[in-house]
């Protein structure tokens, strides 16, 4: 079997498992969109809180999934499955169901909050779910723990909202060329080319970091044959 | 490491601790091709931990770990996905190895058969009781076709019937030329295996 083979394996298993998880999809769909309604009469920056705020969901079902199967992958990769692989898989479901999400999200908000360019709100928020799973992935891989990975995933989503869009702390935080694409999209002016490309340096770079974060828990010491 | 055609499993001077603490002190044993052995021991004698480093999944801190072919793990609590069920978890170990989706459900519903689990049925595995998850578990490490097949207290909450099966599998596991070993306390299985390696503790630990 191919590397190719194993990662569509494990995309479809993640999928069927989260398919039986109705009450975490549902919230998966609330979540962000609570955090829009909440804002919705505050003004055009509810388009910039609610996008950025599915980063909590897609972000936190990427930790979740993680998290709840460390003990499962330490046993996949000694039946034959590169770490890489696992992370691949979990993408490979995730990051086309964000981008659903993301679909049907933009569509709510270009109803509601009549932006200038609603593609580009698409496209601001298709950015979020991008980013927003290598990050879960990249936390979930970084803490050993639940708990820690929530209030690390709370911590940089909520702090990206909070602060202002153009200080320094929001450019160096991973959702900063989402934003700047969603504030374009209501706005109609701003650039586009660069927090796009941003938003996938920041997505590689994540996943990436994955890889080495789950290094150590994941890596099999190789016996040497008799 | 001396090559010789029978072991499967030789460890040589094992070594591990837990920040201060001494788990494992200078263990080494060896296991050949068509051998049951049993890995006894107190509670914190570090019996788990020797099984996850030969299985690869910790590294000692001294000593080596030789094997002769395919590992195959059985942890003493069942390492499963919660919303899957026995056949997705045969489809996706069985991928890991090579195996298509028909080769891995055909082998292991002949393996789950062989330990009296419910075949066919699609529940998932958090709804399934403990023994039932426990004879998946067995299922998926003997998937693989393992040459070294290690077994950590693999019969928890298997039933009576079950529990005399699992151990008359030792005389199958022997004939199959399989390198085995079973971690357990009970003490009047013993007759049934081929040889017995007490764990000391070392200074206490984590068993």
């Amino acid at each position: 079997m191919t590397a190719p083979q194993r990662v569509v394996m494990m995309a479809e298993m993640h999928g069927r498992d989260l398919v039986r998880r109705r009450v975490a999809l549902a919230l998966l769909v609330a979540l962000p969109l609570s955090f829009y309604l909440a804002s919705a009469g505050s003004g055009d920056g509810a388009v910039a809180t609610g996008g950025v705020g599915m980063a909590f969901a897609v972000a936190g079902a990427a930790l979740f999934s993680e998290l709840s199967s460390a003990d499962v992958d330490q046993r996949l990769v000694l039946g034959g499955y590169r770490p890489f692989e696992l992370l691949l898989g979990r993408l490979m479901f995730l990051g086309p169901l964000g981008l659903v999400i993301a679909a049907g999200f933009s569509v709510l908000m270009v109803a509601v909050s009549h932006p200038a360019d609603g593609w580009l709100v698409l496209l601001g928020v298709a950015a979020v779910a991008v980013v927003a799973v290598p990050f879960g992935l990249a936390v979930g891989a970084g803490v050993a723990r639940e708990l820690e990975g929530t209030l690390v995933l709370i911590g940089v989503v909520g702090i990206q909202l909070a602060v202002a869009p153009d200080s320094i702390v929001s450019k160096i935080l991973p959702f900063y060329g989402p934003r700047q694409l969603l504030e374009a999209g209501m706005t109609g002016t701003g650039a586009v080319a660069g927090p796009l490309l941003l938003s996938v340096v920041y997505a590689v770079v994540l996943l990436l970091l994955a890889r080495v974060f789950v290094g150590p828990r994941l890596g099999l010491v190789s016996h040497p044959r008799l | 490491m001396q090559s010789s055609p029978d072991r499967q499993l030789v460890v040589s001077g094992v070594v591990k601790n837990y920040g201060r603490r001494r788990v494992l002190d200078d263990v080494s044993l060896s296991v050949e091709a068509g051998e049951v052995l049993a890995l006894t021991g107190e509670n914190g004698a570090g019996k788990s931990t020797l099984m996850r480093i030969c299985a690869g999944l910790l590294r000692a801190d001294a000593g080596t770990v030789h094997v002769g072919g395919r590992i195959g793990y059985c942890p003493q609590s069942p390492s499963l996905f919660e919303l899957l069920t026995a056949d997705e978890h045969l489809i996706m170990f069985g991928r890991g190895v090579g195996l298509s989706r028909e080769d891995a459900l055909s082998r292991g519903h002949a393996l789950l058969a062989e330990f009296d689990f419910p075949v066919g049925r699609t529940v998932v595995t958090a709804h399934m009781s403990g023994g039932t998850r426990q004879k998946l578990n067995l299922a998926l490490a003997l998937l693989p076709d393992p040459a070294v097949l290690l077994l950590d207290e693999p019969y928890q909450g298997f039933d009576r019937g079950t529990y005399v099966n699992f151990w008359e599998h030792c005389k199958v596991w022997r004939a199959e030329g399989k390198a085995v070993v079973v971690v357990t306390h009970m003490l009047a299985e013993l007759d049934r295996v081929d040889g017995v390696f007490e764990l000391a503790a070392a200074r206490g630990g984590e068993g």
